[in-house]
């Protein structure tokens, strides 16, 4: 019997050794949900995949809703307590890197062979800093598409193309306002979505928050024509501009009440379970220009203090494989293989968003982006308001250089 | 007390102090040293700065209307919390019909979480698909619809009326205990020497109960100056800074822009402002115990 009970033991003593050196390495990785796409599920079956493929590496998922995610990771960084890798949002990725927290990949992605041709060019960059590559892009969206009701757009006799265009997309808001009905759904509160949106426009008419020696560019003239338009076109948007979010376009958009709002194709899926007959074209620009949208996205990062730098790029480089990244994002995966494959199977008009992707532009990857970002914000409530537009980017550009 | 007494008086206080030493007041320290630094996320090493920072803060235009936004929200709630509460008290406090009923029902704002209240209030606020501009056209108190929350001149006011409603039962529930406490003789006194029901509450109901009053003033103005969560879900300070007071700058500078100097800073002037209304508190809450031990 003691020796029965002795055999036993030894054998699951020797079974648990086993399971142990089977997994010696724990990954933690954070994510955040934007979506109710269910996808921590389709993530933890990607794990089980990486995990079947290296059975010596344990990863556990942290997911977490999108507006507590940037105050979690800063707290974790700040307490030491950060895990070994995370999405960071593009306009995040300066700021981790200036402050160490972030490793530095350069070396790995070269050895993996990982290079920009394989992602999306300004996803991409949005990693790099100072020549070094601190993430390797996971997913991307673009700022804007305009969404619009095919029903108002054809009871105002409008043709959905001419939306593309800043005449275009003014005479239509003007023709389908009216009665309860909003021709556009601008929206302005203090929050990174206006910022997108508004600098769409900036960027299709030629202009660019930042000049290419970092000195702000908001009151040149390209930007401040786009903000002067911008401050136009707010009379056929619903009231209330300074405190509307995308979501609250969206709230509108779904009643029927808003003709054409601004969301990124991440709004798909909502609305192709709406009942709205629903098209959407590419961004807005003047006559004979293209629209440019503005980048949005994340990028995984391996985290400096993290003891399993090695066992994190393996996990990075599996989930940004052209055949598991499009597994486990609820934007547009990174990688453009699996972005094509994604789009063909889940959104509408592939090769349109393909094209809006490929002339994106990013927002300034600046360590304080932030901060330049406050200043925009403050600059887009002002414009919204009906302040002088040269005069208000004028005192957003001093903000904005007094950062340097 | 033998001097062992207080020897084991202290030793069991201890741990109770080192907890709140460790997790009150060590924080607190913290904010008041990172103050004196210029730190933000990108910058790991501290640089001294000394008064420097307070010095920047302070002629930052952003300071201005965070101070006086603060102080138009903190005494806007205050006043008509305390007037709604008490004058709510006044009415549960008479025999009505249906009173344990009522007052569960005038309850139901209190116990409301923040957060819950600030988005239930965003929809009724909303300009096109609020039932507060709706209500207000059908009753012909308007004429068009407003955006409540989005123009710079409502705005605070909005959000001042979502926390009394919200708090005004927290009053409400102090002030009807404290009405209860009022000597019925002295009431039917001053009704036998004629006095109608305004001297009665002048000369009789509010000198009974002035201290509760002024503990219950003291105590609504600290949580209010502290309060975050109405104004950040329902405006994030916005529109145009219009809403933006002490909390909401701390959060938004520290973890909105990584900034944490800066927000210390604010940290530490918003504490000598909570220091100040306890230290008024405690004052008060002395003089009513005085007050009470004699009487």
């Amino acid at each position: 019997m003691r020796q029965t009970l002795f055999t036993t033991v030894s054998a699951g003593a020797l079974a648990l050794a086993g399971a142990a050196s089977a997994q010696e390495v724990t990954l933690q990785f954070w994510d955040n949900q934007q979506t109710e796409s269910g996808l921590s599920q389709f993530q933890q079956e990607a794990v089980d995949r990486f995990t079947e493929e290296n059975p010596d590496i344990a990863v556990e998922v942290t997911t977490i809703p999108y507006p507590e995610y940037q105050q979690r990771l800063l707290t974790a960084v700040q307490g030491g307590n950060a895990p070994d890798i995370a999405t960071l949002d593009q306009i995040w990725v300066g700021a981790f890197a200036a402050a160490g927290a972030v490793a530095d990949l350069t070396a790995m992605a070269e050895e993996a062979g990982l290079t920009r041709d394989g992602f999306f060019g300004g996803a991409w960059d949005s990693a790099v800093v100072d020549g070094a590559l601190y993430g390797i892009p996971f997913n991307v969206d673009v700022w804007q598409f305009s969404f619009y009701n095919a029903a108002l757009l054809e009871a105002a006799g409008v043709d959905p193309e001419s939306l593309t265009t800043f005449e275009g997309l003014r005479a239509a808001a003007e023709a389908m306002t009216g009665d309860g009905q909003f021709g556009v759904g601008l929206f302005g509160h203090r929050g990174e979505d206006t910022v997108a949106v508004v600098n769409s426009f900036i960027f299709s008419n030629g202009g660019a928050v930042l000049a290419e020696d970092g000195s702000c560019a908001l009151n040149e003239a390209p930007a401040v024509e786009a903000l002067t338009y911008l401050q136009d076109l707010a009379q056929f948007a619903p009231d209330g501009i300074l405190n509307a979010s995308s979501g609250s376009m969206r709230e509108l958009f779904l009643n029927g009440s808003l003709a054409v709002e601004f969301w990124p194709a991440l709004e798909q899926p909502t609305l192709q379970q709406s009942e709205i007959d629903w098209g959407f074209v590419n961004g807005t620009a003047p006559e004979g220009m293209t629209p440019v949208g503005t980048f949005g996205g994340w990028n995984l990062a391996v985290f400096e203090s993290s003891e399993n730098k090695e066992a994190a790029w393996k996990f990075i480089e599996f989930m940004t494989r052209e055949d598991v990244n499009g597994d486990v994002v609820d934007l547009i995966p990174a990688n453009v293989a699996a972005a094509e494959d994604f789009l063909a199977a889940n959104r509408d008009g592939p090769d349109r968003i393909m094209e809006h992707l490929s002339n994106a532009q990013a927002r300034p990857l600046s360590p304080r982006y932030l901060e330049v970002a406050e200043a925009q914000m403050t600059l887009y409530q002002d414009v919204f308001s009906g302040a002088d537009v040269q005069e208000a980017a004028d005192e957003a550009c001093a903000a904005i250089d007094a950062l340097n | 007390m033998t001097r062992k007494d207080r020897w084991l008086l202290w030793i069991f206080l201890a741990p109770s102090l080192g907890l709140i030493g460790l997790f009150l007041y060590w924080p607190m320290v913290g904010t008041v040293i990172e103050s004196f630094y210029a730190t933000s996320f990108i910058s790991p090493n501290p640089e001294f700065v000394g008064f420097d920072g307070y010095r920047e803060v302070f002629s930052d235009r952003d300071f201005d209307d965070v101070f006086w936004n603060s102080i138009a929200w903190t005494l806007g709630v205050v006043v008509f919390q305390n007037m709604l509460g008490f004058l709510a008290a006044m009415l549960l406090n008479q025999g009505l019909p249906f009173r344990g009923v009522t007052r569960a029902l005038v309850l139901m704002p209190f116990v409301l979480p923040g957060v819950v209240t600030a988005i239930l209030w965003r929809f009724m606020y909303d300009p096109q698909l609020g039932l507060v501009n709706s209500l207000m056209i059908r009753t012909g108190l308007a004429s068009e619809t407003s955006a409540w929350l989005a123009n710079p001149d409502t705005a605070m006011a909005a959000v001042i009326f979502v926390a009394v409603w919200k708090g005004f039962p927290f009053s409400m529930l102090i002030y009807l205990a404290a009405l209860q406490t009022v000597d019925r003789s002295q009431l039917e006194a001053a009704t036998l020497d004629g006095a109608g029901p305004l001297r009665r509450l002048w000369d009789v109901t509010l000198p009974a109960i002035r201290h509760v009053i002024l503990v219950n003033v003291v105590l609504t103005l600290i949580l209010t100056f502290n309060y975050f969560d109405i104004v950040w879900v329902m405006t994030r300070g916005g529109p145009q800074q219009a809403t933006h007071i002490f909390p909401t700058k701390i959060y938004e500078t520290g973890f909105g822009q990584f900034r944490f100097g800066e927000a210390a800073t604010y940290g530490v002037v918003s504490i000598l402002v909570l220091a100040v209304l306890v230290a008024l508190y405690v004052i008060v809450q002395a003089g009513a115990n005085r007050r009470g031990r004699r009487t």
